[in-house]
């Protein structure tokens, strides 16, 4: 397989990848927080939600150059596709800022 | 969200009926328009009002600092036990009795399977799960009696696992829980 | 070797099934044909759905008026609890993988699925795994602790017979079939598809299905642990799941949705897929959106593993918590409707025509939107408090589930049965049944919204009279008959279609994709030549293709060397890779998966002696399988046909075999982490951590099992090295059995000196953990001594490098699971409890 179809193949998934690691990242920290009693829960919170948002910017904003056939296809479903991760990236993980973490 | 859910199902069904009925008045529409605009337009501010409103709702009926009244239900199988730790004299009962007219933080807790309690017409329902131990804020804006049910499967006796709660005026609540007290 | 002579179709045709069908008698049994084995897991799975059938039945009898004694609540328990678990485990998922099975080659232009023999293993335990449920059904041992088996009612104190093990056990046991489904469904879609075929030219359908089976890749091995956990926990009383002891009931729900909610997209995008090739069919122009659906599917599949604790509402998790997966579940209904958009659009620009396909689409359309919309409102926090556990979600998984899957798979029955039986519909009976089964459906099920909200719960066996819910059950319980009635009209017009209907050429429905280019029925071998793709794979004229196929126009239009062979290509670019030799017709797996069954079996009834004798009989009969398979010289490139040469699968570097271990080292690394993430659970959440015992773990054995581990796993990637790089690697591979023997006698040992595992899960857990690990250093040795064996044998060079190359990922994998292991207890052994 040539370096750029993997690429291609790869950043298919890149978004939802990040945003499968962040889910489990933050509902990790949320309950870490609850469990120890962090003083600064929330700004933890609010921080990790950040650095996620950033990270997923960058497939979603930064569309791959391709060449072929298969990878310019695949390339503009990957765009959608990484578009879509950070769309969902920025609203499921919105709460962060204002409901109760350990209620 | 009833009549939205219908208004949507209906719209859906009109547009599916129009591409066979009338094809020629859906023919201008692009892939681009029904992907974007039926995918992505429609449903995005939908979700997201509805979501958005449904967080700031359960917000408000969280079990947040404290209330007046507190009462213990303890669930086994096949039967739920009501205690107050505020009346720790009052004997143990299979019935719940509330002030009607004032939140109340009712602990769950259960002493062997998972079993959840819900009276239906209070609201909403929380899990007695052996280990945990969750608390359910509930209002009784009328006296009267309500009738209260298991609603986690537990085992053969599951259905028979109901109970009561006897929602009081405040004046009669507040001598029943006195007169019990020693 | 020089290309086979052009032969005549008819010669072609006698040549090729002489080497690929399965003979009639006994014979059948030894069958791994794809054509075969997909028809048998299709027919099996509606069986099943028959017999899940009458069981909803017997409950909808029982449920028809208030205080019924129709049954016992002991009986009806298993019912309803059999109920679910033959539709979603033995109809269902098993459903959609004979489809794929079947399906798949056609459509992608290959002669079979990627491992034949595993495909016909999978079935077999998919039979024993299902004959043990329905048994246990007739012998009143059914599960009886509902599909979902909360812990502790599953548990040994409260479920002292053998009901649960049964779940557990038979569960497990026909799991074995869906992973190794996913696994041979994925790397068939990456690998063997005809060439030209680029990814993007797939039709549309193969997306969904590599979707489909990545999901439950990574979605059946959290299952899969929480069986082996509660069923330790049974059998051993190891107590992780028990909250007197460390254990938690929460962990088992954890692991059995985060399975448990991406098995209904699992279930619903194959639908999805049949649906976008059916679509197109009957609109008469191709689908709308090829990219947008694709985008939308790879962000369902993701999206779907962000849902599970919206099972879970009622457990009492923080506020935040559940806003995460309400939002996720409310988000999941975007990709939906991007594909439903996408389907009216295709419908509304094309030139749409009417036939039993599309009544049953329009039954889904309806069917799904509703149960769509109850979707989103369950995912609403506030409204999940209210009917969560009441007959409004019973209301809502039916319409979506049987929107979802089974009004497109009635859509895909008639669309392709012809295809199997080579005969068109008969139509009498097909509408009239529609209609039974759609008001049948309706009935019985819209008015579960009502019952819901009217506060009944699910699996209550009786009611009283005095609220109100009689009629409401009585109606649902006269729908469900009508429903009934419709799909035993659907069964008689199946039947009369294989009886009276009349045969055609080739492409009845003018569909575009290219399963119609085979003959209907199809031959064993499927293609008589494999074509070259130049268009977009569901934009072909299949009539036209098939007659030049069948003149052994395309490539491998000859036999040769009593040899089943077809093509491999480049994943993305669908370019010629290599020739795949398929391994042909035996009985090994039926006697394999007889073993398997019988090592399940000894665990069933507790006969624990004989247990790892038929482990071990299992473990020696598959070490048999690569015996027929490889080379003992190097081939050079062979001819393909129209001019062109590629390699046999054994002397390329990425064969389908690589790729199948890889995805299988993918599986079972979620299980790894999965029970990783169990022991951190445990420790944050669970109760009674304060008073944990100590764990006792001899440190120095520990470390020294980890570093023979390491050993092991560098030793073999040598070995790897030094073959493709042309030295010897025989001395790295005898370093590897070495070591791992030596791992896995430490790691063994550190498990069995630690203090009683009864005690605390804090202890259970390291003890699974080590007990893992050790597993997979003896695994590791095995594989390298069997390795050795092939290289003696001759079966190893420096080109046929595929046996080095999966030792060297095996151990590494179980190094590297040594090294997280270490991890994971060296946590667990110092962090003090939660206070």
């Amino acid at each position: 397989m040539r370096q750029g179809d993997k690429i291609a193949l790869i950043s298919l998934v890149a978004g939802f990848t990040v945003w499968s690691v962040g889910f489990v990242a933050l509902y990790g920290l949320q309950a870490l927080g609850c469990a120890y009693g962090w003083p600064t829960h929330r700004a933890v919170l609010i921080l990790a939600y950040g650095i996620l948002v950033a990270v997923l910017a960058v497939p979603a904003f930064w569309p791959l150059r391709s060449d072929g056939e298969a990878s310019a296809t695949l390339s503009v479903a990957a765009l959608w596709a990484n578009r879509a991760a950070l769309g969902a990236g920025v609203l499921v993980f919105l709460p962060v800022t204002f409901t109760s973490t350990c209620v | 969200m009833l009549a939205g859910a219908a208004v949507l199902t209906a719209l859906v069904l009109a547009l599916l009926t129009m591409a066979y009925l009338r094809p020629h008045r859906l023919a201008g529409v692009t892939a681009g328009q029904w992907i974007v605009g039926g995918g992505l337009i429609l449903p995005i501010p939908i979700l997201m009002l509805l979501t958005g409103t449904a967080l700031v709702l359960g917000e408000q009926l969280l079990p947040r600092g404290e209330v007046a009244y507190r009462a213990e239900a303890r669930a086994e199988q096949w039967a739920w036990r009501f205690s107050y730790p505020d009346v720790p004299g009052l004997p143990v009962s299979e019935t719940l009795h509330i002030p009607a007219g004032e939140p109340v933080d009712i602990a769950v807790t259960s002493a062997d399977v998972i079993h959840a309690f819900w009276v239906p017409r209070l609201g909403g329902k929380i899990d007695a799960i052996p280990g945990h131990r969750n608390v359910i804020r509930l209002q009784a804006d009328e006296p009267g009696i309500y009738r209260g049910i298991c609603a986690e499967f537990c085992g053969p006796g599951h259905e028979t696992m109901q109970f009561r709660v006897e929602a009081h005026d405040l004046e009669t609540f507040k001598s029943m829980m006195a007169g019990a007290a020693p | 070797m020089t290309e086979p002579a052009v032969v005549s179709p008819v010669r072609l045709h006698k040549e090729l099934d002489a080497i690929w069908r399965t003979p009639p008698g006994w014979g059948r049994l030894s069958s791994v044909n794809h054509t075969v084995l997909g028809k048998r897991f299709m027919v099996l799975a509606l069986t099943f759905f028959a017999i899940g059938g009458l069981l909803s039945m017997l409950i909808r009898a029982q449920l028809a008026t208030p205080e019924s004694g129709f049954l016992e609540p002991a009986l009806y328990n298993q019912i309803f609890t059999m109920h679910g678990v033959v539709m979603m485990f033995l109809f269902a998922i098993p459903m959609f993988e004979g489809f794929a099975i079947y399906m798949l080659p056609k459509m992608l232009g290959a002669r079979d699925m990627a491992f034949p023999r595993l495909t016909a293993y999978g079935f077999w335990c998919y039979l024993f795994g299902g004959m043990i449920l329905i048994a246990a059904l007739l012998f009143g041992a059914a599960p009886n602790g509902g599909w979902f088996m909360y812990t502790p009612l599953s548990s040994r104190p409260y479920s002292p017979g053998i009901n649960a093990d049964v779940w557990l056990l038979g569960i497990t046991f026909v799991e074995i079939s869906a992973v190794t489904a996913a696994i041979e469904i994925l790397v068939s879609i990456l690998k063997l598809r005809a060439p030209g075929m680029s990814l993007t030219r797939m039709p549309i359908i193969a997306w969904y299905m590599l979707v489909t089976s990545g999901m439950m890749v990574l979605g059946f091995p959290p299952l899969i642990l929480g069986s082996i956990l509660l069923e330790l926990e049974r059998a051993f009383n190891l107590p992780f799941f028990d909250p007197t002891r460390g254990g938690d009931p929460l962990l088992w729900q954890h692991l059995f949705w985060l399975f448990g909610h991406p098995e209904v997209y699992i279930i619903f995008l194959p639908a999805a897929g049949a649906l976008s090739t059916i679509i197109p069919v009957f609109a008469q122009r191709p689908i709308l959106g090829y990219r947008a659906i694709i985008a939308a599917i790879v962000a369902l599949g993701f999206l779907s593993f962000g849902l599970w604790v919206h099972h879970m509402f009622m457990v009492g998790i923080p506020h935040m918590a559940l806003a995460f997966f309400s939002a996720a579940s409310a988000l999941v209904a975007i990709p939906t409707a991007v594909q439903i958009f996408a389907w009216i659009g295709t419908l509304a620009s094309g030139r749409p025509r009417w036939d039993i396909p599309m009544l049953y689409v329009i039954g889904f359309f309806v069917v799904f939107v509703i149960g769509g919309m109850t979707g989103v409102m369950l995912a609403m926090v506030p409204f999940n408090t209210q009917a969560h556990d009441s007959y409004f979600v019973v209301a809502h998984l039916h319409y979506v589930l049987v929107g979802g899957f089974v009004f497109p798979m009635l859509a895909a029955l008639y669309h392709w049965l012809p295809h199997i039986t080579g005969r068109q519909s008969v139509y009498r009976l097909s509408v009239p049944a529609f209609w039974l089964i759609f008001i049948g459906f309706n009935m019985t099920f819209f008015l579960m919204h009502l019952t819901g909200l009217m506060g009944m719960p699910r699996r209550i066996s009786s009611y009283p009279s005095n609220w109100g819910w009689d009629w409401l059950n009585l109606l649902s319980s006269v729908g469900g008959f009508v429903l009934t009635i419709g799909f035993a009209m659907v069964l008689a017009d199946i039947l009369m279609q294989l009886r009276f209907g009349e045969r055609f050429g080739r492409d009845p429905w003018k569909a575009q994709t290219l399963e119609w280019a085979t003959a209907t029925p199809p031959p064993s071998y499927a293609f008589a030549s494999i074509p070259h793709i130049e268009s977009r794979a569901d934009q072909i004229d299949p009539a036209a293709l098939g007659s030049r196929l069948a003149g052994g126009e395309g490539y491998l239009g000859f036999a040769r060397a009593n040899r089943q062979e077809t093509l491999a290509v480049d994943m993305v670019t669908g370019a010629v890779e290599h020739v795949v030799v398929l391994p042909r017709r035996t009985l090994l797996p039926l006697w394999t998966a007889l073993a398997t069954g019988a090592f399940f079996l000894c665990l069933l009834f507790r006969l624990y002696a004989l247990a790892p004798l038929a482990l071990l009989g299992t473990l020696g009969l598959f070490l048999l399988w690569p015996g027929s398979l490889g080379e003992t010289a190097d081939q050079g490139p062979l001819p393909i046909g129209r001019g062109q040469s590629a390699p046999l699968d054994a002397e390329a570097s990425n064969n389908v075999t690589v790729l199948a271990s890889r995805t299988a080292l993918v599986t079972n690394a979620t299980l790894y982490s999965s029970l990783l993430f169990g022991g951190l659970f445990l420790l944050v959440v669970a109760p009674n951590w304060s008073s944990a015992p100590e764990t006792a773990v001899s440190w120095a054995m520990l470390l020294a099992g980890v570093g023979a581990a390491a050993v092991g796993g560098v030793a073999a990637l040598v070995g790897d090295r030094n073959n493709s790089g042309g030295r010897a690697p025989g001395p790295a591979l005898w370093m590897t059995v070495a070591a791992q023997i030596a791992a896995m006698v430490l790691l063994g040992a550190t498990a069995f000196l630690l203090a009683d595992p009864t005690q605390h899960a804090r202890i259970a857990i390291v003890f699974a953990v080590l007990a893992y690990c050790a597993l997979h250093a003896g695994i590791g040795a095995v594989l390298s001594g069997a390795t050795l064996f092939r290289l003696a044998r001759g079966h190893v060079s420096q080109n046929r490098g595929t046996a080095p190359r999966i030792v060297a990922l095996w151990n590494g994998f179980a190094a590297a699971t040594a090294v997280a292991g270490a991890a994971l207890i060296a946590v667990l052994d110092t962090a003090g409890a939660v206070a």
